[in-house]
C-alpha cells in the first residue's frame, strides 16, 4: 500500500495514463496520415514496438525525478516540503483531460468531417477532378517532363490495372515503314540495356501480372493487369523500357518472323480481314489510314535499324504518353513510385503534327478480292468525321440502328426476312482523323452482292429522307449507356475508357459526362448523320470466291 | 503492461477485409426442382443472370450434332407474346443482353442488364425458358444459318477448328467427339420435330440453375422469380449415363487440306482428367509453365526464341468425365515440320525435366494474380456460382484455390506432368494446311488420314456426327 502511495504522489500513475493516451493518438496520427506524409509502409509497427520500449523508461523516470522550481531533480534529492509534486500532477490531469478531448475529436472528425488534408512534403497528390459528374477519387497529376498519370482507386478486388497510352499508331506511318508502330509494339518486350529479352515478360509474369499490347490506326496501348502486390515491379520495368530500350538487331529478325505469322493469321487466312485491308486502301488515296496495321509483306520484310530507332526517339517519349492506374491502389502510393522512376526519363520534341486530309471523294470507288472461300462478302465505307466531330455521336447511334444488333433495320431485312446475308455489322468512325462509317457483311455462298448492295443502298436513302423514330433512337441511347455501365464493372474497363478519352478527347472526365452527349441527341442530329450516305462518297468491297481454273 | 498493449493493438487499423471471391449465395428450391442462387452486389447499376441447363452437345442425339446448340438459339426467337422481331426489340430497347448457347455438356442462358429494368429482363427470361416460341419456320431459317457460319469460320479463322477435328478423331463414338456448334453435315440432318423432342427432354425446370447477381434486394428478386418461374412444369428425368470416354488409339494422323494456304496449323492431343482429378492446382501450375502464358516453354521456343509463329499454348478440356490435353500453333508452310518437332520436343522435355523451384514460384504467383478478375463483374459472379452447382462441386473450388495453388510442391507438380501430358507415341495430330505441300513430310507422325476443310463433316465417317 505504501508503494502505491508513494507511485501516486510521484505522479508516476498520470504518467502512465498520460502516456497511454499520448501513444494512442500518435498510432492514431501514424495511421491517418502516413499515407500523406509518405511514411514507410512499417511506420505504424515501428512506432508501436518504440512506444512500447519508451513505456517502463518513462515510468522510471516518473519515479526516480520530480520536477522543482529550481529545475529536474532525483526525487531522493528533494526535501519532501518543497515538492511541488501535487501542482505537477494537477499539470497532468490538465494534460491528459486535453488529450482525451483531442483524442475524442480526432475519433469523431474521423467519421464525420471531410479528412484532413495535409500540405504535399513527399509525393504529389495530384489534381482532383474538376467536373460535378467525376468520381471524386479518381486524381490526375502531370510529371515534369509531360507525362499524364490518371489513377482511379476501386478497392473491389486486390487487383490493378495499368495501361500506358502511346500517341503512335498506323497513321504516323508512310510507304517503306507501313506497320512499324505495330512491330515496335513487339520491340517493346524485347529487352532494355538492363533487362536482356524475354526478361521484361519473365519478371512481370513471375510477379503475377499478365502483359499484353495493341496498335491502332491512332494509338499503341500497353495493358498489365496484375495483384497489388507488383506495383513497384510494374513500374519500374515500364520505366526501363521506355528509357533504356535495346533494339537487338537479332531480336529484329526473331520479331519479324512472329509479325509476319501473325499476318498470315489475321489477314492472309482471314478474308475479312483480307478484304478491308483493300477497301481501306481504296477508301483512302492520302491520308496514311490506307495503311493496313501490320503493315504490307514487303516492308515488314525491310524496314531498318535505323527506322526503329527513330521511331522510339519520336514517339517513345514521356510527353507522347498517358498512363492509366485503376484498381487496388492510392494515387499516392503510385504517384510516389512515378516521381521516382518515370520523372527521370527526359521529354522529346513532340512529333510533328498529321499534316495530310483525305480529300473528298467525286464518285463511287471498288475493289475486288478473289480467294479460297466458301462465302462471299461485301463491305461498304462511307467517309466521314473524326471521333471528335459533333455528329459523331449521333453517326454513332445511326450505325447502331440500321446495322448493331439481331434488332437491327439492315440484320431484319436481310439476314432474318430476305435471307440475303448471313451476317451484317457496322462499325463507326473513332480517330483523331476522319474515318469511315463501315458495314461489313457475310453472304452466304450461292449470295449476290451486288443485288444486297442495292438494297443496302435503297435503305440507306431511305433513312438520309425520312430519318428514324424517336422509339429506335432511344432504343440506341439505351444500349449504348448499358455499355458504358458494362465498361465500367471492371478495373480493366475502367483504365481502358479513362486513357481513351483522355487520349482522343482531351481529357478523361470527358468519360463521365459522355452519358449527357449521348441523352442530348436529337433524330434531327441522325438525319443530318444520314448525309453521307452518298453513293459518291462510298467505297465498295467484294470478296468472291476464287473460280476454278479451267 | 499487458493492459496497455492490448489497448494499443485494439488501435491497430483492422486487417483489409478482402471479399470472399465467390460469396454464399442465398439457395431457394422451388417445388418444381428449379434452383435459384442470390447474391446482392451493389457496386454498378447491373445485374447478370445466369442459367445452367444439364445438357449440351454430349446429348445431342446420334448423328445430330449442334442440336443443343441449335436448340438454344431457337429460345431466343421469340417467347411468350413476343415474336422473334419483338423479342428482340424489347430486349434492345432496354439496352439488356440475353444469350442463349450450348456448351459440352450444358445449355447457357445468359442475361446483364441495368437494374431498373429487372422486371422486364426476369419476364423475358422466363418466356425464353418456358415457353419459346419455337417455331418451324425459324427453325429452318437458323439452321441454314448456322451451316454458313461453318463455312465462315472455315474462311475466316482456321485455329478455330482445330478442337472440333480433334475431338472428333480423338474420341471416336463417345459424345466428346461431338462438335458443340455441330457440323455442316449434321445440322443438315435436324429436322424440327427432332428439335421440339430435344428441347422438351432437356429444357425443364428439374435440370436448371439460375444465378442471379447484382444489384437488386434479395427478397424482392426471391419474389419476382418465384412469380416468374413457379408454374414451369418438371418432366420426368432422363436417363443421361454418359460413359467414360475411351480415346482412339495414337500415333494418327488426320491431314486437313486447305489448298493454297500459306500457313500450316497444328494440334497434338491425348486423353486428359475430368474436373474432380484431385490435383488440379497441381495440373495448372504444369500447364501455365508447358503452355499457359506468354513465357511458357511452347511460346518461349516456338515464338520467342525461333520466330516460327505468333503464338503456341497447351491447353486442357476436364469436362465430367476424362477430358483432352493438348497442344496447338501454326507456322508458315515451308517450316511445318521444324515447328511440330520443336513443339515434341519442348513436350519431352517438360516430361523428363519437370519444374524447379523458380518455376514453381511464378506460376504460382502468376495464377493467384490472374484469378480474382474472373469474379469481377455480376455476370462473371453468376456464370461461377452456376457452374460450381451444375458440376456438383462447393464454393471452395474457387475460394479455395488460391491457397491450393500456394500449396502446390516441386514434387507434387512433377509427378502430374509425368501422369497427365502425353509422351511422343501417345500423341494424336491435326494438321491442317495445303496437303499438296506437306502430305509426304507429315506421314512420319503416323498413320495419316486427309479431309478436305469444304468436307461438311469434322469426323472420318465410321457414322455420322
Amino acid at each position: 500500500m505504501a508503494l502505491f502511495a508513494e507511485l501516486r504522489r510521484r505522479n508516476v500513475l498520470k504518467v502512465a495514463l498520460l502516456y497511454v493516451i499520448a501513444s494512442w493518438l500518435a498510432l492514431w496520427f501514424v495511421q491517418n496520415t502516413g499515407d500523406v506524409l509518405g511514411m514507410p509502409p512499417w511506420a505504424y509497427s515501428a512506432t508501436l514496438i518504440a512506444l512500447t520500449i519508451g513505456f517502463p523508461i518513462a515510468l522510471a523516470f516518473a519515479w526516480m525525478y520530480e520536477i522543482t522550481p529550481a529545475g529536474l531533480k532525483k526525487s531522493v534529492d528533494v526535501d519532501q516540503t518543497q515538492s511541488i509534486v501535487y501542482k505537477t500532477g494537477q499539470k497532468l490531469n490538465s494534460a491528459v483531460a486535453v488529450l482525451l478531448v483531442l483524442g475524442a475529436l480526432a475519433l469523431i472528425g474521423e467519421g464525420l468531417l471531410p479528412k484532413f488534408e495535409f500540405p504535399v512534403f513527399g509525393p504529389p497528390e495530384g489534381d482532383a477532378p474538376t467536373s460535378q459528374s467525376t468520381p471524386p477519387e479518381i486524381r490526375s497529376l502531370v510529371l515534369d517532363n509531360g507525362l499524364k498519370i490518371i489513377v482511379w482507386p476501386d478497392h473491389d478486388i486486390p487487383n490493378v490495372a495499368m495501361y500506358n497510352f502511346v500517341r503512335a499508331g498506323g497513321r504516323n506511318e508512310y510507304p517503306g515503314i507501313t506497320g512499324l508502330a505495330h512491330f515496335f509494339e513487339h520491340m517493346m518486350f524485347n529487352g532494355t540495356e538492363n533487362h536482356g529479352p524475354g526478361e521484361f515478360d519473365r519478371l512481370m509474369e513471375a510477379a503475377g501480372s499478365e502483359n499484353n499490347a495493341f496498335t491502332t490506326p491512332d494509338i499503341t496501348v500497353y495493358t498489365n493487369r496484375f495483384p497489388k502486390t507488383a506495383l513497384q515491379t510494374v513500374i519500374e520495368l515500364e520505366a526501363d523500357r521506355l528509357e533504356n530500350l535495346a533494339i537487338d538487331p537479332e531480336m529484329v529478325e526473331r520479331e519479324r518472323g512472329a509479325v509476319q505469322s501473325e499476318r498470315r493469321t489475321a489477314i492472309d487466312n482471314n478474308n475479312l480481314q483480307l478484304l478491308f485491308e483493300q477497301l481501306l486502301a481504296t477508301a483512302f488515296v492520302a491520308h496514311p489510314y490506307q495503311f493496313p496495321v501490320l503493315g504490307w509483306p514487303s516492308d515488314i520484310a525491310s524496314w531498318t535499324q535505323e527506322d526503329l530507332e527513330q521511331f522510339f526517339e519520336t514517339y517513345y517519349a514521356p510527353n507522347n504518353c498517358v498512363m492509366v492506374f485503376t484498381g487496388d491502389v492510392t494515387p499516392a502510393e503510385v504517384f510516389s513510385l512515378a516521381v521516382d522512376h518515370f520523372e527521370p526519363i527526359s521529354s522529346q520534341e513532340p512529333p510533328a503534327a498529321i499534316r495530310t486530309i483525305e480529300p473528298e471523294q467525286r464518285g463511287v470507288r471498288r475493289v475486288l478480292v478473289e480467294a479460297d472461300a466458301q462465302t462471299p462478302m461485301l463491305q461498304l465505307g462511307f467517309h466521314a468525321g473524326s471521333v471528335r466531330d459533333p455528329l459523331n455521336i449521333p453517326l454513332t447511334l445511326l450505325l447502331r440502328i440500321l446495322a448493331g444488333d439481331e434488332s437491327s433495320r439492315l440484320h431484319q431485312l436481310l439476314v432474318e426476312e430476305q435471307q440475303s446475308a448471313v451476317s451484317v455489322g457496322s462499325l463507326a468512325p473513332n480517330g483523331f482523323d476522319p474515318w469511315l462509317a463501315f458495314f461489313y457483311l457475310i453472304l452466304p455462298p450461292d449470295g449476290d452482292p451486288q443485288a444486297v448492295e442495292e438494297t443496302i443502298l435503297a435503305e440507306l436513302s431511305r433513312t438520309a429522307i425520312e430519318g428514324v423514330t424517336e422509339e429506335e433512337l432511344t432504343k440506341a441511347k439505351n444500349i449504348m449507356m448499358a455499355e458504358h455501365w458494362r465498361n465500367l464493372a471492371t478495373i480493366d474497363g475502367k483504365a481502358a475508357a479513362l486513357g481513351n478519352f483522355e487520349v482522343y478527347f482531351g481529357s478523361y472526365e470527358a468519360l463521365f459526362a459522355e452519358s449527357e452527349r449521348i441523352e442530348a441527341v436529337t433524330v434531327e442530329q441522325l438525319k443530318e448523320a444520314a448525309t453521307i450516305f452518298r453513293e459518291n462518297n462510298m467505297t465498295v468491297g467484294v470478296l468472291q470466291p476464287r473460280r476454278d481454273e479451267p | 503492461m499487458r493492459c496497455f498493449l492490448i489497448g494499443i493493438l485494439a488501435l491497430a487499423p483492422l486487417l483489409a477485409n478482402a471479399r470472399d471471391l465467390v460469396p454464399e449465395p442465398n439457395r431457394i428450391e422451388l417445388d418444381n426442382g428449379a434452383v435459384f442462387l442470390l447474391v446482392e452486389k451493389r457496386d454498378v447499376p447491373l445485374i447478370g443472370i445466369e442459367a445452367i441447363i444439364s445438357g449440351g452437345a454430349i446429348t445431342d442425339p446420334s448423328g445430330m450434332a449442334g442440336m443443343s446448340e441449335l436448340v438454344a438459339s431457337l429460345m431466343q426467337k421469340g417467347a411468350g407474346e413476343r415474336s422473334a422481331q419483338a423479342f428482340v426489340e424489347a430486349v434492345a430497347a432496354v439496352g439488356g443482353e440475353l444469350t442463349a448457347s450450348a456448351a459440352l455438356e450444358s445449355i447457357a442462358i445468359s442475361g446483364e442488364f441495368l437494374s431498373r429494368d429487372a422486371d422486364l429482363m426476369v419476364e423475358l427470361f422466363a418466356d425464353m425458358l418456358i415457353r419459346p416460341t419455337m417455331s418451324a419456320a425459324e427453325m429452318t431459317k437458323l439452321r441454314d444459318r448456322k451451316i454458313n457460319a461453318i463455312r465462315v469460320v472455315k474462311d475466316t479463322n482456321l485455329v478455330s477448328l482445330l478442337p472440333a477435328y480433334g475431338s472428333a478423331f480423338l474420341f471416336g463414338e463417345h459424345p466428346y467427339a461431338n462438335p458443340v456448334a455441330g457440323s455442316e453435315a449434321s445440322l443438315q440432318r435436324i429436322e424440327y420435330r427432332d428439335v421440339m423432342r430435344y428441347f422438351r427432354d432437356t429444357v425443364v425446370p428439374n435440370n436448371a440453375i439460375i444465378a442471379v447477381v447484382g444489384d437488386f434486394d434479395s427478397a424482392e428478386m426471391e419474389r419476382l422469380l418465384t412469380a416468374a418461374f413457379a408454374d414451369w412444369e418438371p418432366q420426368e428425368p432422363t436417363e443421361n449415363a454418359l460413359v467414360e470416354p475411351t480415346p482412339e488409339p495414337a500415333g494418327r494422323v488426320l491431314l486437313v487440306n486447305k489448298p493454297g494456304t500459306t500457313q500450316s496449323y497444328f494440334w497434338l492431343g491425348a486423353g486428359g482428367v475430368a474436373i474432380d482429378y484431385p490435383q488440379r492446382a497441381e495440373l495448372d501450375v504444369a500447364n501455365t509453365l508447358l503452355g499457359g502464358r506468354y513465357t511458357s516453354l511452347l511460346n518461349n521456343a516456338l515464338r520467342v526464341e525461333s520466330g516460327l509463329t505468333y503464338g503456341a499454348h497447351s491447353r486442357l478440356i476436364r469436362p465430367s468425365r476424362r477430358g483432352l490435353v493438348y497442344l496447338y500453333s501454326y507456322t508458315q508452310t515451308e517450316t511445318t515440320i521444324e515447328a511440330i518437332d520443336m513443339m515434341i520436343d519442348v513436350l519431352e522435355s517438360f516430361r523428363a525435366d519437370g519444374v524447379d523451384a523458380e518455376m514453381l514460384a511464378s506460376a504460382q504467383n502468376y495464377i493467384r494474380g490472374q484469378y480474382a478478375p474472373r469474379f469481377e463483374t455480376s455476370a462473371q459472379l453468376a456464370r461461377a456460382l452456376a457452374m460450381i452447382e451444375h458440376m456438383g462441386l462447393t464454393r471452395d473450388h474457387i475460394s479455395g484455390y488460391v491457397e491450393a495453388v500456394g500449396a502446390t510442391t516441386i514434387e507434387a507438380v512433377n509427378e502430374v506432368v509425368r501422369t497427365v501430358y502425353p509422351s511422343r507415341k501417345e500423341l494424336t495430330f491435326i494438321i491442317l494446311g495445303d496437303a499438296e505441300v506437306i502430305r509426304d513430310q507429315v506421314a512420319r507422325y503416323g498413320e495419316v488420314t486427309e479431309i478436305s476443310i469444304t468436307d461438311p463433316s469434322f469426323k472420318i465417317q465410321k457414322s455420322p456426327d
